[in-house]
Protein backbone atom coordinates (compact mmCIF):
# COMPACT_ATOMS: atom_id res chain seq x y z
CA UNK A 1 0.00 0.00 0.00
CA UNK A 2 3.17 2.70 0.52
CA UNK A 3 3.79 1.76 -2.83
CA UNK A 4 0.54 2.68 -4.27
CA UNK A 5 0.76 6.11 -2.06
CA UNK A 6 3.99 7.03 -2.60
CA UNK A 7 3.37 6.61 -6.93
CA UNK A 8 -0.43 8.41 -6.36
CA UNK A 9 1.49 11.60 -4.13
CA UNK A 10 4.08 11.56 -7.06
CA UNK A 11 1.18 11.57 -9.35
CA UNK A 12 -0.35 14.27 -7.72
CA UNK A 13 2.38 16.50 -6.96
CA UNK A 14 3.34 16.73 -10.77
CA UNK A 15 0.01 17.59 -11.88
CA UNK A 16 -0.90 20.52 -9.38
CA UNK A 17 2.45 21.78 -10.32
CA UNK A 18 1.73 21.73 -13.84
CA UNK A 19 -0.18 25.53 -14.52
CA UNK A 20 -1.80 23.66 -17.35
CA UNK A 21 -3.36 21.99 -15.40
CA UNK A 22 -5.83 24.42 -13.56
CA UNK A 23 -5.97 26.66 -17.10
CA UNK A 24 -7.40 23.69 -18.45
CA UNK A 25 -9.54 21.75 -15.68
CA UNK A 26 -10.42 25.00 -13.75
CA UNK A 27 -10.33 28.01 -15.59
CA UNK A 28 -11.31 27.08 -18.79
CA UNK A 29 -14.73 25.34 -17.41
CA UNK A 30 -15.27 28.40 -15.26
CA UNK A 31 -15.29 30.92 -18.12
CA UNK A 32 -17.35 28.61 -20.09
CA UNK A 33 -19.87 29.02 -17.08
CA UNK A 34 -19.55 32.84 -16.91
CA UNK A 35 -19.97 32.98 -20.80
CA UNK A 36 -23.00 30.79 -20.80
CA UNK A 37 -24.47 32.47 -17.85
CA UNK A 38 -23.94 35.75 -19.89
CA UNK A 39 -25.46 34.15 -23.07
CA UNK A 40 -28.87 32.73 -21.01
CA UNK A 41 -29.28 36.21 -19.61
CA UNK A 42 -29.48 37.31 -23.36
CA UNK A 43 -31.84 35.10 -24.67
CA UNK A 44 -35.72 35.77 -24.89
CA UNK A 45 -37.71 34.01 -22.10
CA UNK A 46 -40.23 33.50 -25.38
CA UNK A 47 -37.27 30.94 -26.58
CA UNK A 48 -38.14 28.65 -24.17
CA UNK A 49 -34.32 27.53 -23.86
CA UNK A 50 -33.26 26.12 -20.47
CA UNK A 51 -30.66 24.67 -20.77
CA UNK A 52 -28.15 27.02 -20.17
CA UNK A 53 -30.13 27.79 -16.94
CA UNK A 54 -27.72 27.20 -14.15
CA UNK A 55 -29.69 24.17 -12.45
CA UNK A 56 -28.85 22.65 -16.22
CA UNK A 57 -25.34 24.90 -16.64
CA UNK A 58 -23.62 23.85 -13.92
CA UNK A 59 -23.67 19.77 -14.05
CA UNK A 60 -22.43 20.22 -17.63
CA UNK A 61 -20.02 22.53 -16.93
CA UNK A 62 -18.86 19.86 -14.46
CA UNK A 63 -18.78 16.89 -16.84
CA UNK A 64 -17.27 19.04 -19.54
CA UNK A 65 -14.41 19.65 -16.68
CA UNK A 66 -14.09 15.78 -16.08
CA UNK A 67 -13.43 15.31 -20.11
CA UNK A 68 -9.85 17.20 -19.30
CA UNK A 69 -9.07 15.01 -16.60
CA UNK A 70 -9.63 12.25 -18.98
CA UNK A 71 -6.85 14.64 -21.09
CA UNK A 72 -4.39 15.11 -18.64
CA UNK A 73 -4.21 11.30 -17.54
CA UNK A 74 -3.58 10.15 -20.58
CA UNK A 75 -0.57 12.95 -21.21
CA UNK A 76 0.76 11.37 -17.15
CA UNK A 77 0.69 8.31 -18.88
CA UNK A 78 2.02 8.66 -22.04
CA UNK A 79 4.61 10.48 -20.83
CA UNK A 80 6.14 8.34 -18.65
CA UNK A 81 6.00 5.69 -20.78
CA UNK A 82 7.48 7.53 -23.15
CA UNK A 83 10.65 8.35 -21.30
CA UNK A 84 12.24 5.89 -19.36
CA UNK A 85 10.52 6.98 -16.15
CA UNK A 86 8.27 3.92 -16.28
CA UNK A 87 11.32 1.46 -16.84
CA UNK A 88 12.52 2.57 -14.01
CA UNK A 89 9.94 1.82 -11.96
CA UNK A 90 9.49 -1.06 -13.98
CA UNK A 91 12.66 -2.45 -11.68
CA UNK A 92 11.56 -1.60 -8.43
CA UNK A 93 9.26 -3.78 -6.48
CA UNK A 94 6.12 -2.29 -7.42
CA UNK A 95 3.73 -3.92 -9.37
CA UNK A 96 0.96 -3.24 -11.94
CA UNK A 97 -1.73 -2.76 -8.88
CA UNK A 98 0.90 0.24 -7.47
CA UNK A 99 0.97 2.08 -11.10
CA UNK A 100 -2.97 2.13 -11.99
CA UNK A 101 -4.01 2.82 -8.46
CA UNK A 102 -0.48 5.55 -8.73
CA UNK A 103 -2.25 7.45 -11.80
CA UNK A 104 -6.40 6.61 -10.65
CA UNK A 105 -6.42 7.69 -6.92
CA UNK A 106 -5.31 11.22 -7.35
CA UNK A 107 -7.09 11.67 -10.80
CA UNK A 108 -10.36 10.88 -8.39
CA UNK A 109 -9.18 13.77 -5.82
CA UNK A 110 -8.71 16.03 -8.36
CA UNK A 111 -11.99 15.53 -9.91
CA UNK A 112 -13.60 15.57 -6.31
CA UNK A 113 -11.35 18.98 -6.01
CA UNK A 114 -12.67 20.14 -9.76
CA UNK A 115 -16.66 19.47 -9.38
CA UNK A 116 -16.13 21.13 -5.77
CA UNK A 117 -15.14 24.04 -6.89
CA UNK A 118 -16.99 24.28 -10.37
CA UNK A 119 -20.14 23.97 -7.70
CA UNK A 120 -19.46 26.15 -5.06
CA UNK A 121 -18.94 28.89 -8.21
CA UNK A 122 -22.18 27.96 -9.63
CA UNK A 123 -23.94 28.18 -6.18
CA UNK A 124 -22.32 31.64 -6.04
CA UNK A 125 -23.03 32.95 -9.28
CA UNK A 126 -26.43 31.77 -8.28
CA UNK A 127 -27.04 33.70 -5.46
CA UNK A 128 -26.04 36.79 -7.28
CA UNK A 129 -28.51 36.44 -9.69
CA UNK A 130 -30.99 35.98 -7.00
CA UNK A 131 -31.97 32.05 -8.11
CA UNK A 132 -30.03 30.14 -5.43
CA UNK A 133 -29.38 26.14 -6.37
CA UNK A 134 -30.20 23.96 -3.47
CA UNK A 135 -26.72 22.95 -1.41
CA UNK A 136 -28.04 19.85 -0.71
CA UNK A 137 -28.87 19.07 -4.86
CA UNK A 138 -25.20 20.13 -5.66
CA UNK A 139 -23.75 17.99 -2.63
CA UNK A 140 -25.45 14.90 -4.32
CA UNK A 141 -24.86 15.87 -7.94
CA UNK A 142 -21.05 16.12 -6.96
CA UNK A 143 -21.14 12.98 -5.87
CA UNK A 144 -23.12 11.61 -9.05
CA UNK A 145 -21.02 12.95 -11.09
CA UNK A 146 -17.72 10.73 -9.52
CA UNK A 147 -18.84 7.48 -11.64
CA UNK A 148 -18.35 9.82 -14.71
CA UNK A 149 -14.95 10.90 -13.48
CA UNK A 150 -14.46 7.24 -13.17
CA UNK A 151 -14.92 7.26 -17.18
CA UNK A 152 -13.31 9.79 -17.91
CA UNK A 153 -10.22 9.21 -16.36
CA UNK A 154 -9.82 5.37 -17.49
CA UNK A 155 -10.30 6.37 -20.83
CA UNK A 156 -7.88 8.70 -20.38
CA UNK A 157 -5.58 5.56 -18.91
CA UNK A 158 -6.53 3.76 -21.56
CA UNK A 159 -5.27 5.70 -24.82
CA UNK A 160 -2.26 6.56 -22.50
CA UNK A 161 -1.77 2.84 -22.25
CA UNK A 162 -2.53 2.70 -26.17
CA UNK A 163 -0.85 5.63 -27.75
CA UNK A 164 1.67 7.61 -27.92
CA UNK A 165 2.47 11.08 -26.18
CA UNK A 166 1.84 12.36 -29.38
CA UNK A 167 -1.57 10.35 -30.31
CA UNK A 168 -3.03 10.21 -26.98
CA UNK A 169 -4.10 13.72 -26.58
CA UNK A 170 -5.49 14.34 -30.05
CA UNK A 171 -7.21 11.11 -29.63
CA UNK A 172 -8.58 12.69 -26.22
CA UNK A 173 -9.77 16.22 -28.08
CA UNK A 174 -12.00 14.26 -29.94
CA UNK A 175 -13.72 12.38 -26.92
CA UNK A 176 -13.59 16.08 -25.49
CA UNK A 177 -15.32 17.78 -28.84
CA UNK A 178 -17.36 14.50 -29.19
CA UNK A 179 -18.73 13.84 -25.62
CA UNK A 180 -19.43 17.54 -24.59
CA UNK A 181 -21.61 18.02 -28.01
CA UNK A 182 -23.49 14.30 -27.27
CA UNK A 183 -23.47 14.99 -23.68
CA UNK A 184 -25.65 17.67 -24.50
CA UNK A 185 -23.97 20.01 -22.40
CA UNK A 186 -24.08 22.75 -24.75
CA UNK A 187 -27.96 21.95 -26.33
CA UNK A 188 -31.27 20.61 -25.37
CA UNK A 189 -31.05 17.13 -27.18
CA UNK A 190 -34.20 15.95 -25.40
CA UNK A 191 -36.38 18.79 -26.67
CA UNK A 192 -34.89 17.74 -30.24
CA UNK A 193 -35.79 14.69 -30.48
CA UNK A 194 -35.08 12.93 -33.11
CA UNK A 195 -31.98 11.21 -34.37
CA UNK A 196 -30.07 13.29 -33.07
CA UNK A 197 -31.61 12.44 -29.43
CA UNK A 198 -31.11 8.27 -30.45
CA UNK A 199 -27.25 8.71 -30.87
CA UNK A 200 -27.13 10.94 -27.67
CA UNK A 201 -28.47 8.12 -26.27
CA UNK A 202 -26.16 5.32 -27.65
CA UNK A 203 -23.03 6.95 -26.06
CA UNK A 204 -22.54 7.06 -21.96
CA UNK A 205 -21.68 10.77 -22.12
CA UNK A 206 -25.38 12.06 -22.65
CA UNK A 207 -26.67 10.13 -19.26
CA UNK A 208 -23.52 11.38 -17.62
CA UNK A 209 -25.23 14.90 -17.77
CA UNK A 210 -28.53 13.87 -17.39
CA UNK A 211 -27.63 11.93 -14.10
CA UNK A 212 -25.80 15.60 -13.07
CA UNK A 213 -28.78 17.10 -13.78
CA UNK A 214 -31.33 15.36 -11.90
CA UNK A 215 -29.20 15.05 -8.93
CA UNK A 216 -28.74 18.49 -8.62
CA UNK A 217 -32.56 19.14 -8.94
CA UNK A 218 -33.14 16.14 -6.72
CA UNK A 219 -35.18 14.81 -9.33
CA UNK A 220 -35.37 10.62 -8.30
CA UNK A 221 -37.44 9.95 -11.53
CA UNK A 222 -36.53 5.92 -13.14
CA UNK A 223 -35.71 7.77 -16.40
CA UNK A 224 -34.45 10.75 -14.68
CA UNK A 225 -32.16 10.07 -12.14
CA UNK A 226 -32.15 6.12 -11.83
CA UNK A 227 -31.59 4.69 -15.60
CA UNK A 228 -28.59 7.30 -16.08
CA UNK A 229 -27.18 6.15 -13.04
CA UNK A 230 -27.01 2.60 -13.56
CA UNK A 231 -25.77 3.25 -17.31
CA UNK A 232 -22.92 6.03 -16.04
CA UNK A 233 -21.97 3.49 -12.88
CA UNK A 234 -22.31 0.58 -15.77
CA UNK A 235 -19.96 1.96 -18.17
CA UNK A 236 -17.17 2.81 -15.17
CA UNK A 237 -16.95 -0.27 -13.99
CA UNK A 238 -16.55 -1.66 -17.76
CA UNK A 239 -13.90 0.56 -18.21
CA UNK A 240 -12.16 0.21 -15.65
CA UNK A 241 -11.55 -3.49 -16.26
CA UNK A 242 -11.03 -2.98 -19.82
CA UNK A 243 -7.98 0.30 -18.60
CA UNK A 244 -6.75 -2.70 -16.35
CA UNK A 245 -6.88 -5.21 -18.34
CA UNK A 246 -4.97 -2.98 -21.23
CA UNK A 247 -2.28 -1.76 -18.88
CA UNK A 248 -1.51 -4.70 -17.32
CA UNK A 249 -1.19 -6.80 -21.13
CA UNK A 250 0.95 -3.71 -21.94
CA UNK A 251 3.21 -4.00 -19.02
CA UNK A 252 3.88 -7.22 -20.09
CA UNK A 253 4.91 -7.23 -23.36
CA UNK A 254 6.72 -3.83 -22.40
CA UNK A 255 8.73 -6.04 -20.09
CA UNK A 256 8.82 -9.01 -22.99
CA UNK B 1 38.06 -8.03 -2.52
CA UNK B 2 35.53 -10.81 -1.91
CA UNK B 3 35.65 -13.21 -4.66
CA UNK B 4 33.90 -15.89 -2.65
CA UNK B 5 30.60 -15.19 -3.48
CA UNK B 6 29.01 -14.98 -7.35
CA UNK B 7 26.37 -12.08 -7.94
CA UNK B 8 25.75 -12.61 -11.25
CA UNK B 9 25.66 -15.45 -13.30
CA UNK B 10 24.47 -15.84 -16.57
CA UNK B 11 24.15 -19.09 -19.01
CA UNK B 12 23.95 -19.09 -22.91
CA UNK B 13 21.79 -16.08 -22.26
CA UNK B 14 20.34 -15.00 -25.51
CA UNK B 15 17.76 -12.31 -26.57
CA UNK B 16 16.52 -12.40 -30.25
CA UNK B 17 14.47 -9.43 -31.63
CA UNK B 18 13.05 -11.23 -34.71
CA UNK B 19 15.87 -12.35 -36.40
CA UNK B 20 17.88 -9.95 -34.81
CA UNK B 21 20.09 -11.39 -31.97
CA UNK B 22 21.38 -8.75 -29.79
CA UNK B 23 22.82 -10.71 -26.81
CA UNK B 24 24.20 -14.19 -28.07
CA UNK B 25 24.79 -17.00 -25.50
CA UNK B 26 26.40 -14.78 -22.85
CA UNK B 27 28.39 -17.06 -19.86
CA UNK B 28 29.20 -13.86 -17.45
CA UNK B 29 29.71 -14.29 -13.62
CA UNK B 30 30.32 -11.46 -12.00
CA UNK B 31 31.48 -11.62 -7.98
CA UNK B 32 30.00 -9.71 -5.12
CA UNK B 33 32.01 -6.31 -4.54
CA UNK B 34 33.17 -6.17 -8.06
CA UNK B 35 33.22 -3.27 -10.34
CA UNK B 36 32.25 -4.90 -13.91
CA UNK B 37 32.61 -2.95 -16.91
CA UNK B 38 30.78 -4.16 -20.13
CA UNK B 39 32.55 -2.19 -23.30
CA UNK B 40 31.44 -2.26 -26.93
CA UNK B 41 30.31 -0.32 -29.97
CA UNK B 42 26.92 0.82 -30.76
CA UNK B 43 24.51 -1.85 -30.71
CA UNK B 44 26.61 -4.28 -29.43
CA UNK B 45 24.00 -4.99 -27.01
CA UNK B 46 25.23 -3.90 -23.39
CA UNK B 47 21.82 -2.23 -22.52
CA UNK B 48 19.82 -5.49 -24.03
CA UNK B 49 22.16 -7.31 -21.11
CA UNK B 50 21.67 -4.93 -18.23
CA UNK B 51 17.62 -5.32 -19.03
CA UNK B 52 17.61 -8.97 -18.85
CA UNK B 53 19.87 -8.46 -15.87
CA UNK B 54 17.23 -6.00 -13.86
CA UNK B 55 14.01 -7.77 -15.11
CA UNK B 56 13.12 -5.54 -18.17
CA UNK B 57 13.66 -7.65 -20.19
CA UNK B 58 12.89 -11.50 -20.68
CA UNK B 59 15.65 -13.52 -21.99
CA UNK B 60 14.49 -15.86 -25.44
CA UNK B 61 16.97 -18.33 -23.75
CA UNK B 62 19.29 -19.30 -21.51
CA UNK B 63 19.33 -18.07 -17.69
CA UNK B 64 20.48 -15.36 -15.38
CA UNK B 65 20.97 -15.17 -11.65
CA UNK B 66 20.84 -12.19 -9.45
CA UNK B 67 22.03 -12.90 -5.63
CA UNK B 68 20.98 -16.53 -6.38
CA UNK B 69 17.61 -15.48 -7.40
CA UNK B 70 17.01 -16.02 -11.11
CA UNK B 71 15.47 -13.26 -13.11
CA UNK B 72 12.96 -15.24 -14.72
CA UNK B 73 11.12 -17.01 -12.15
CA UNK B 74 12.17 -14.78 -8.89
CA UNK B 75 12.01 -11.40 -10.64
CA UNK B 76 10.19 -10.03 -7.33
CA UNK B 77 13.56 -10.96 -5.69
CA UNK B 78 15.85 -10.19 -7.68
CA UNK B 79 13.89 -6.62 -8.11
CA UNK B 80 14.14 -5.99 -4.22
CA UNK B 81 18.44 -6.34 -4.95
CA UNK B 82 19.19 -3.97 -7.61
CA UNK B 83 19.34 -0.75 -8.63
CA UNK B 84 19.09 1.10 -12.28
CA UNK B 85 20.53 4.29 -13.69
CA UNK B 86 19.32 4.05 -17.00
CA UNK B 87 20.80 5.51 -20.43
CA UNK B 88 18.43 8.18 -19.98
CA UNK B 89 17.97 9.59 -17.07
CA UNK B 90 14.22 9.39 -15.92
CA UNK B 91 13.50 10.95 -12.56
CA UNK B 92 10.11 13.26 -11.84
CA UNK B 93 10.68 16.46 -13.81
CA UNK B 94 8.12 18.21 -11.27
CA UNK B 95 9.40 16.69 -7.81
CA UNK B 96 12.16 18.33 -6.36
CA UNK B 97 15.55 16.58 -6.18
CA UNK B 98 14.92 15.58 -2.38
CA UNK B 99 11.31 14.55 -3.32
CA UNK B 100 12.44 12.17 -5.92
CA UNK B 101 14.43 10.46 -3.74
CA UNK B 102 11.94 10.03 -1.15
CA UNK B 103 9.15 8.80 -3.63
CA UNK B 104 11.88 6.30 -4.87
CA UNK B 105 12.92 5.05 -1.36
CA UNK B 106 9.61 4.51 -0.48
CA UNK B 107 8.98 2.01 -2.83
CA UNK B 108 11.63 -0.42 -1.00
CA UNK B 109 10.80 0.26 2.18
CA UNK B 110 7.24 1.00 4.15
CA UNK B 111 9.32 2.46 7.05
CA UNK B 112 9.07 6.57 7.36
CA UNK B 113 12.19 6.85 9.24
CA UNK B 114 14.36 4.80 7.05
CA UNK B 115 12.97 6.81 4.04
CA UNK B 116 13.92 10.04 5.61
CA UNK B 117 17.52 8.90 6.21
CA UNK B 118 18.55 7.34 3.34
CA UNK B 119 17.39 10.22 1.28
CA UNK B 120 19.38 12.80 3.43
CA UNK B 121 22.52 10.19 3.06
CA UNK B 122 22.11 10.45 -0.39
CA UNK B 123 22.01 14.25 -0.82
CA UNK B 124 24.66 14.38 1.55
CA UNK B 125 26.41 11.59 -0.65
CA UNK B 126 26.24 12.95 -3.84
CA UNK B 127 26.57 16.64 -2.68
CA UNK B 128 22.61 17.49 -3.74
CA UNK B 129 22.38 20.23 -1.40
CA UNK B 130 22.06 22.99 -3.20
CA UNK B 131 19.42 21.66 -5.44
CA UNK B 132 18.11 19.52 -3.63
CA UNK B 133 14.70 22.07 -2.73
CA UNK B 134 14.67 22.41 -7.13
CA UNK B 135 12.37 20.95 -9.24
CA UNK B 136 14.48 18.18 -11.39
CA UNK B 137 13.47 20.14 -14.68
CA UNK B 138 15.03 22.98 -13.98
CA UNK B 139 18.69 21.22 -13.39
CA UNK B 140 21.50 20.70 -15.84
CA UNK B 141 22.55 17.53 -17.36
CA UNK B 142 25.08 16.71 -14.67
CA UNK B 143 22.97 17.34 -11.80
CA UNK B 144 19.99 15.35 -13.54
CA UNK B 145 22.87 12.23 -13.67
CA UNK B 146 23.73 12.51 -10.03
CA UNK B 147 19.64 12.13 -9.35
CA UNK B 148 19.52 9.32 -11.56
CA UNK B 149 21.90 7.40 -9.93
CA UNK B 150 21.11 8.47 -6.53
CA UNK B 151 17.66 7.47 -7.23
CA UNK B 152 19.44 4.23 -8.31
CA UNK B 153 21.35 3.87 -5.13
CA UNK B 154 18.46 4.66 -2.81
CA UNK B 155 16.86 1.02 -1.95
CA UNK B 156 20.12 0.26 -0.94
CA UNK B 157 21.20 -2.13 -4.01
CA UNK B 158 23.33 -5.23 -3.51
CA UNK B 159 23.59 -4.79 -7.24
CA UNK B 160 23.66 -1.59 -8.73
CA UNK B 161 23.61 -1.03 -12.93
CA UNK B 162 25.20 2.10 -14.34
CA UNK B 163 24.11 2.42 -18.39
CA UNK B 164 26.78 5.08 -19.46
CA UNK B 165 26.59 7.25 -16.16
CA UNK B 166 28.91 9.89 -17.79
CA UNK B 167 26.82 10.33 -20.78
CA UNK B 168 27.27 13.98 -22.06
CA UNK B 169 29.17 15.27 -18.93
CA UNK B 170 31.86 17.47 -19.01
CA UNK B 171 35.31 16.62 -17.90
CA UNK B 172 34.94 17.51 -14.54
CA UNK B 173 31.27 16.68 -13.78
CA UNK B 174 32.86 12.78 -15.24
CA UNK B 175 35.59 13.13 -13.17
CA UNK B 176 33.34 14.26 -10.21
CA UNK B 177 31.08 11.15 -10.55
CA UNK B 178 34.05 8.54 -10.94
CA UNK B 179 34.90 9.42 -7.47
CA UNK B 180 31.44 8.81 -6.23
CA UNK B 181 30.92 5.85 -8.18
CA UNK B 182 34.38 4.53 -6.15
CA UNK B 183 32.74 5.35 -2.99
CA UNK B 184 29.79 3.82 -3.71
CA UNK B 185 31.70 0.33 -4.27
CA UNK B 186 32.14 -0.59 -0.55
CA UNK B 187 30.67 -4.44 -0.73
CA UNK B 188 27.91 -3.33 -3.65
CA UNK B 189 28.52 -5.26 -6.99
CA UNK B 190 28.10 -2.49 -9.92
CA UNK B 191 27.42 -3.15 -13.76
CA UNK B 192 28.71 -0.27 -16.06
CA UNK B 193 28.36 0.28 -19.00
CA UNK B 194 30.59 2.96 -20.98
CA UNK B 195 31.98 4.25 -24.41
CA UNK B 196 34.65 5.99 -22.48
CA UNK B 197 37.92 3.57 -22.17
CA UNK B 198 39.64 5.92 -19.35
CA UNK B 199 36.33 5.46 -17.01
CA UNK B 200 36.65 1.56 -17.67
CA UNK B 201 40.35 2.03 -16.92
CA UNK B 202 39.65 4.46 -13.73
CA UNK B 203 37.30 1.95 -12.39
CA UNK B 204 37.00 -1.43 -13.13
CA UNK B 205 38.04 -4.34 -11.52
CA UNK B 206 37.26 -6.77 -14.35
CA UNK B 207 36.17 -5.58 -17.74
CA UNK B 208 34.69 -7.15 -20.70
CA UNK B 209 34.27 -6.51 -24.43
CA UNK B 210 31.09 -7.27 -26.77
CA UNK B 211 30.11 -7.41 -29.82
CA UNK B 212 27.46 -8.35 -31.98
CA UNK B 213 26.25 -9.68 -28.64
CA UNK B 214 28.82 -11.60 -27.63
CA UNK B 215 31.46 -11.23 -25.35
CA UNK B 216 35.31 -11.25 -27.42
CA UNK B 217 37.32 -10.85 -24.00
CA UNK B 218 37.20 -10.75 -20.29
CA UNK B 219 39.46 -9.93 -17.52
CA UNK B 220 41.43 -7.24 -15.86
CA UNK B 221 43.17 -4.74 -17.97
CA UNK B 222 46.35 -6.14 -17.85
CA UNK B 223 44.79 -9.56 -19.03
CA UNK B 224 43.53 -7.56 -21.50
CA UNK B 225 45.92 -5.81 -22.61
CA UNK B 226 47.99 -9.44 -22.78
CA UNK B 227 45.08 -10.97 -25.17
CA UNK B 228 45.03 -8.12 -27.50
CA UNK B 229 48.92 -8.04 -27.43
CA UNK B 230 49.00 -4.09 -26.92
CA UNK B 231 48.94 -1.44 -24.15
CA UNK B 232 46.05 0.60 -23.44
CA UNK B 233 42.35 0.00 -23.19
CA UNK B 234 41.98 1.75 -25.95
CA UNK B 235 44.30 0.49 -28.41
CA UNK B 236 43.34 -3.21 -27.10
CA UNK B 237 39.74 -2.51 -27.62
CA UNK B 238 40.38 -1.57 -30.89
CA UNK B 239 42.11 -4.24 -31.43
CA UNK B 240 39.59 -6.72 -30.08
CA UNK B 241 36.23 -4.81 -31.47
CA UNK B 242 37.90 -3.78 -34.64
CA UNK B 243 39.24 -6.71 -35.90
CA UNK B 244 35.58 -8.10 -35.53
CA UNK B 245 33.90 -5.50 -37.37
CA UNK B 246 36.48 -6.69 -40.52
CA UNK B 247 35.37 -10.21 -39.98
N1 LIG C 1 13.27 -3.35 -28.37
C1 LIG C 1 14.07 -3.69 -29.39
N2 LIG C 1 13.53 -4.12 -30.55
C2 LIG C 1 14.32 -4.47 -31.59
N3 LIG C 1 15.66 -4.43 -31.57
C3 LIG C 1 16.25 -4.01 -30.45
C4 LIG C 1 15.49 -3.61 -29.30
N4 LIG C 1 16.35 -3.23 -28.33
C5 LIG C 1 17.57 -3.38 -28.85
N5 LIG C 1 17.53 -3.85 -30.11
C6 LIG C 1 18.69 -4.16 -30.98
O1 LIG C 1 19.58 -4.97 -30.25
C7 LIG C 1 20.91 -4.58 -30.50
C8 LIG C 1 21.61 -4.27 -29.19
O2 LIG C 1 21.11 -3.07 -28.65
P1 LIG C 1 21.59 -2.45 -27.27
O3 LIG C 1 20.71 -1.33 -26.97
O4 LIG C 1 21.68 -3.54 -26.27
O5 LIG C 1 23.03 -1.94 -27.65
P2 LIG C 1 24.06 -1.12 -26.75
O6 LIG C 1 25.29 -1.94 -26.68
O7 LIG C 1 23.44 -0.71 -25.47
O8 LIG C 1 24.31 0.14 -27.69
P3 LIG C 1 24.60 1.68 -27.28
O9 LIG C 1 26.04 1.78 -26.99
O10 LIG C 1 24.26 2.41 -28.53
O11 LIG C 1 23.72 2.03 -26.13
C9 LIG C 1 20.87 -3.39 -31.44
O12 LIG C 1 21.13 -3.84 -32.73
C10 LIG C 1 19.45 -2.91 -31.35
O13 LIG C 1 19.04 -2.38 -32.57
MG1 LIG D 1 22.97 1.10 -24.57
Amino acid sequence: MNRTFALASRTRKELLRDPLSYIFCLAFPLVMLAIMTIVDRSIPKEAGMTVFHLSQLAPGIAVFGQTFLMLFTSLTVSKDRSGYFLVRLYATPAGSRDFILGYLLPMMEISLMQCGIIYLASWIVSLILGTPLSAGGLLLSLLMLQPSAVLFICIGLLFGTLFSEKSAPGLCSIIISLGSFLGCIWFDADSLGGIMLKICKALPFYYCTKLGRSALQLNFGTSAFWLPLLIVAGCAVVLALLSVIVFRSRMRTDLA
Amino acid sequence: MNHEKEMIRTKDLTKKFGEKTAVDHLDLTIHEGELFSLLGVNGAGKTTTIRMLSCLSRPTSGEALVGGFSCLDQAEKVKEIIGISPQDTAVAERLTVQENLAFMAALYTQDKAVCRERTERMIRLFHLEEVAGSQARTLSGGWKRKLSIAMAMIGEPQVLFLDEPTLGLDVLARRELWNLIGKLKEKRTIILTTHYMEEAEQLSDRIAIMHRGRIRACGTLSEIETLAGVSGLENAFVEIAGKEELL
